[in-house]
């Protein structure tokens, strides 16, 4: 469904991703690991439309999209949650989540609710509170409703672990790949937590340095001692 | 140059000297070559320049947008003017140059505003210092409203302008330099009452068989339409016998009464001794030159004649010829005229040498330790505080500094106009001095230069151009703004370092390299 | 004290105009992060775009809803004239762009309309209203005055809080970034932010012009007041634009009744000063003072 062919960016000077090509298909979790600046973060950028590519392809359903602008790959079926908090703190949470998808129909955005306050019920709870009234967690959950509010074929998230607790993160992603699983979702991992996100994934990749390492299924990965000492920390 | 600047010290002193006399002596040659007019201009134009100069360094080097500027050439307009007002005839350590020390106060004046408004500024950023700016410059004009016996109000205070030639003049002088002056950019321009096409229909309508108007709507008459009694002739208003000159209305110094049928004595009336005979006029012998040379009043000498009535200067021989009006104590303007010179070229001498000054002065600031240090702290504040330099501080300094420079360019304007007032800085001029340095380059002290020129020939063009293809005035006066501010947009958005910038980047492309257009 | 509330009295109804023009300079800022120093100027505009209107058809009503279309307009092409190429720039350059538009504004209605003051007449009577044997400082056209203002800025709040449109330009305010990870489009936003400044604006200047005069320039001081009452209340807040709108018309009254009129640009401005060395982010602002 979104294939990645050939992708080389800068960022800055420097050269974030070189001759990147990888596949995410639906139905499962594919997750890209590696160290800090291994390029990961570009590449989610790259692929949600924030940075502009150097040369290669970016492939939706074999439609060509690279170089489009974010708003217009979110309509297409790309969203991506973004490293940090992605939500507005001046907003309520309903506001932040009906700030996804206002293009689509109202029964749409009405079901497409109903199924985010079904899946992180404490948004439910405290839809007409401030965003800035959640805890980190509940942010994550927050963001990752309303990426879900724009009725994506694919989700991109970049590094949902940072700043939570381990058990908050097995639980959030654990549910991301139900969904996965459930209603076909192509789910593109980024991840410095390597092990949890093997857990989850069904294929791993692993960027060195803007390049790729190695691909293969999540678990032989997990279980390879010297790849791990070499490019994930453990 | 740097290398020599380290081996001599003063080195860089001594070229920015002689790079401000050469500019100096060559304005000074062209102001007295070229027509009274120009002189004009050049005189406004050196104003705006040493008002420009300031902004280059506010704008350009501190990176600070304020429109303040206008408002320090008010503070130092208004102090020359109330300094040579009153302490015109009082010598100051013992020295008669009270303009020159007028000039002092003045800047004085405006390194303490300036020193106050920066200490606020510095504080600011962006829109915020642009927006306490722009009150001030808003607000200023109405503070003369608040001390009227002091400052005049809103009409102002008349200079009285120190020309050498005929020492102190009158204030009538100011009636005819306000005429030569005053063009003010931005300002509202005097308002010309548009007049109806048809002049004559409008006699026709309006006037009735007494020639006397009539109110549009005669239907209306009101009571002062109609006739009274005091419009009626009466027996006052003819001649009667005691209005005609009598016998006894004729009587002479020796009182002697002549009547206009009597007959007048011989010793009053003229004789031949009276009337001027051939040994009363001049002749050819008469005049001498120097030389020895004997001229008649039809030769070629008469132009020699001529020549001592007219021009004092010239008149070294013909010193008895002069014009006998010198001796009258009119208006210094002719008094000026005479000595040789006009007051335009005074007025431009003057503004070039103040310009000259400044410009000197902003060099050794820009091209030394202080323009870098002004440059440092626009491009990173952070850096800057890191490596020892107060950020503050160098906003202050060059407020201080550009305000100076803003209060020297206000005397100066206040003797080209030889009149202060609200209307002489009002926002409209802040504004000129923004678009001027906008347009010309920020960066550059070349580019204030040539903002001021903009700021002085663009008026003049377009009246040239409405001249000729009879434009309104409403058009005319508003066009030259109008073109300021779609260029100041244009600039902007297209060529950011305005005329000098985009002529260094030309070149900069001719040559094949990107050129930094960071240094003035 | 009866000389107060006659002060007070007076300055609602301009308090309630500044509070608009406020409005319509912080609406700018929080799209885009810029102060629009021409807001006003686009305001003088379009008044006499009313005022012309009106000579055509005798309808105030008209001249006012032409205005506010012009108001639309203006904005729109200010809004592209200065932020989308500046935006890359310095911020200096977007201030020194408005002031290029304000002297351009400036100019052209002067070409056009000429540059002496103009009377714009109220709508309706403008004289005080009769009560317990007294004029009171307070006419039908003030009331006009504040229930035209109170009925835009309530309009406005509800498109802002519960309109999807209004979302969408909240959140393009907030965080350009994640409103376009969500499909807004941010740049739309944002002319739509310009568009309805000038909007309010134009409503402003309409309903200024009969309390004093209309000229290309007479609208300047209204610039000042209404950026000193735009930063105190913070510039990022649309309450305190109102409020501190209307509290700066009052103070002005204040200061125009008990001393000099020509005092009140004087005063607005060291309001200003302490605001800014005291609490430089506003008084209803949640965020700490940017550095721009």
């Amino acid at each position: 469904m979104l294939r990645i062919d050939a992708l080389s960016v800068n960022y800055g000077a420097v050269e974030a991703l070189k001759n990147v090509s990888l596949d995410v298909p639906p139905g499962r979790v594919t997750a890209v690991i590696g160290a800090n600046g291994a390029g990961k973060s570009t590449l989610m950028r790259t692929l949600a439309g924030l940075e502009k590519p150097l040369a290669g392809r970016v492939l939706f359903n074999d439609e060509d999209i690279t170089g489009s602008k974010p708003e217009d790959i979110v309509r297409m079926g790309i969203a991506l949650v973004p490293e940090g908090r992605s939500t507005i703190p001046d907003l309520t949470v309903a506001e932040n989540l009906k700030l996804g998808g206002m293009w689509r129909t109202h029964a749409q955005r009405a079901t497409s609710l109903t199924r985010v306050y079904a899946l992180f019920p404490v948004l439910g709870e405290r839809r007409h509170l401030g965003a800035d009234t959640l805890s980190g967690g509940e942010r994550q959950q927050l963001a990752i409703g309303r990426a879900l509010m724009t009725g994506p074929q694919a989700l991109l998230l970049d590094e949902p672990s940072l700043g939570l607790a381990p058990l908050i993160v097995t639980q959030i992603l654990e549910l991301v790949e139900h969904m996965a699983r459930d209603s076909g979702l192509a789910v593109l991992l980024v991840e410095q937590n390597a092990a949890t996100a093997l857990r989850v994934a069904k294929t791993g990749i692993v960027l060195n340095l803007g390049e790729i390492v190695t691909s293969g299924p999540a678990r032989e990965i997990a279980q390879d001692e010297e790849l791990r000492h070499a490019y994930l920390g453990y | 140059m740097e290398a020599l600047v380290q081996r001599f010290p003063g080195a860089r002193l001594g070229v920015n000297a002689v790079t401000a006399l050469v500019v100096w002596g060559l304005l000074t040659w062209v102001n007295q070559v070229i027509e009274p007019l120009m002189s004009y201009y050049l005189a406004t134009a050196a104003m705006y320049a040493t008002a420009m100069f300031g902004m280059t360094i506010l704008l350009g080097l501190s990176g600070q947008v304020s429109l303040g500027n206008g408002a320090l050439m008010a503070v130092g307009g208004y102090i020359f003017a109330l300094t040579s007002m009153n302490w015109q005839t009082v010598p100051i350590l013992g020295t008669p140059w009270n303009a020159v020390w007028s000039m002092v106060f003045a800047g004085f004046g405006g390194v303490v505003f300036g020193a106050a408004i920066g200490g606020i500024a510095a504080r600011l950023r962006g829109p915020y210092l642009a927006g306490l700016t722009l009150g001030i410059a808003v607000g200023v004009p109405a503070i003369a409203n608040r001390f009227p016996e002091l400052l005049g109000g809103e009409n102002g205070l008349m200079l009285q302008v120190p020309y050498p030639a005929g020492g102190y003049t009158s204030g009538d002088t100011s009636d005819e330099a306000v005429d030569d002056g005053g063009e003010v950019p931005l300002d509202e321009e005097p308002v010309y009452e548009e007049l109806p096409d048809d002049f004559g229909d409008f006699d026709e309508e309006f006037t009735d068989e007494f020639g006397d108007e009539l109110d549009s709507d005669p239907g209306d008459l009101s009571d002062e339409d109609l006739l009274t009694e005091d419009d009626l002739l009466s027996e006052d208003d003819f001649l009667s016998d005691d209005d005609f000159l009598t016998d006894e209305d004729f009587t002479t110094e020796d009182g002697f009464e002549a009547g206009i049928d009597e007959e007048i004595p011989e010793e009053d009336l003229l004789s031949e001794d009276d009337f001027l005979s051939e040994d009363d006029f001049l002749t050819d012998e008469d005049f001498t030159t120097e030389d020895g040379f004997e001229a008649g009043i039809d030769s070629d000498a008469g132009a020699d004649l001529d020549a001592g009535l007219d021009g004092g200067s010239e008149a070294s021989e013909g010193a008895d010829i002069t014009d006998p009006a010198a001796d009258l104590d009119l208006a210094g303007v002719d008094a000026g005229l005479d000595a040789g010179f006009a007051i335009e070229q005074w007025q431009a001498s003057m503004a070039i040498a103040v310009a000259c000054v400044v410009g000197f002065i902003a060099l050794n600031l820009v091209r030394g330790r202080q323009g870098r240090v002004w440059q440092a702290v626009r491009d990173d504040p952070i850096a800057a505080a890191v490596s020892g330099i107060s950020p503050a501080g160098s906003k202050i300094s060059a407020f201080v500094v550009s305000s100076l420079f803003a209060a020297l360019a206000g005397a100066v304007f206040a003797q080209i106009l030889t009149y202060v007032g609200p209307g002489a800085f009002t926002l409209g001029l802040s504004l000129s001095l923004l678009v001027g340095i906008v347009l010309g380059g920020r960066n550059s002290f070349i580019g204030a230069i040539i903002g001021a020129v903009i700021l002085v020939w663009l008026p003049e063009f377009v009246l040239d151009v409405s001249a000729d293809r009879g434009w309104q005035d409403q058009i005319t006066n508003n066009a030259p703004n109008f073109i300021y501010g779609l260029l100041v947009v244009l600039v902007v958005l297209a060529a950011p370092g305005g005329i000098v910038g985009g002529i260094q980047s030309l070149a900069g492309r001719l040559r094949g390299q990107a050129k930094s257009s960071s240094s003035p | 004290m009866i000389d107060f509330i006659d002060y007070l009295l007076g300055g609602i109804s301009s308090g309630a105009i500044i509070a608009l023009m406020a409005l319509a300079l912080v609406l700018v800022w929080r799209s885009t992060r810029v102060v629009n120093f021409a807001q006003l100027g686009q305001a003088m505009f379009t008044t006499y775009i009313a005022l012309t209107v009106r000579e055509l058809t005798g309808s105030w009503f008209l001249g006012l809803i032409i205005a506010m279309a012009a108001g639309l307009v203006v904005g729109v092409i200010v809004h592209f004239l200065v932020i989308r190429p500046v935006k890359r720039l310095d911020t200096s350059g977007a201030i020194i762009a408005t002031f290029g538009v304000l002297i351009a504004l400036e100019a052209l209605a002067a070409m056009v309309w000429g540059g002496d003051p103009e009377a714009f007449p109220p709508p309706i009577n403008n004289s005080g209203y009769e009560a317990f044997g007294r004029i009171w400082p307070f006419s039908p056209y003030d009331l006009l005055v504040l229930a035209s203002v109170v009925f835009l800025v309530l309009a406005l709040s509800v498109v802002f809080t519960r309109t999807n449109v209004g979302l969408a330009m909240r959140a393009s305010a907030f965080n350009p970034e994640v409103a376009r990870l969500s499909g807004v489009r941010v740049n739309r936003m944002l002319v739509r932010g310009w568009a309805i400044a000038g909007l309010v604006g134009a409503v402003a200047g309409v309903l200024v012009a009969p309390l004093s005069t209309l000229s290309p320039t007479s609208f300047d001081i209204f610039l000042v007041f209404a950026f000193v009452a735009a930063v105190i209340g913070g510039l990022d807040s649309l309450v305190g634009a109102v409020a501190f709108g209307i509290g700066t018309g009052l103070v002005i009254a204040l200061v125009s009744g008990y001393s000099d009129s020509s005092n009140a640009p004087l005063v607005a401005l060291v309001l200003l000063v302490l605001n800014l060395l005291f609490k430089p982010e506003g008084v209803f602002s949640h965020h700490k003072a940017r550095a721009v």
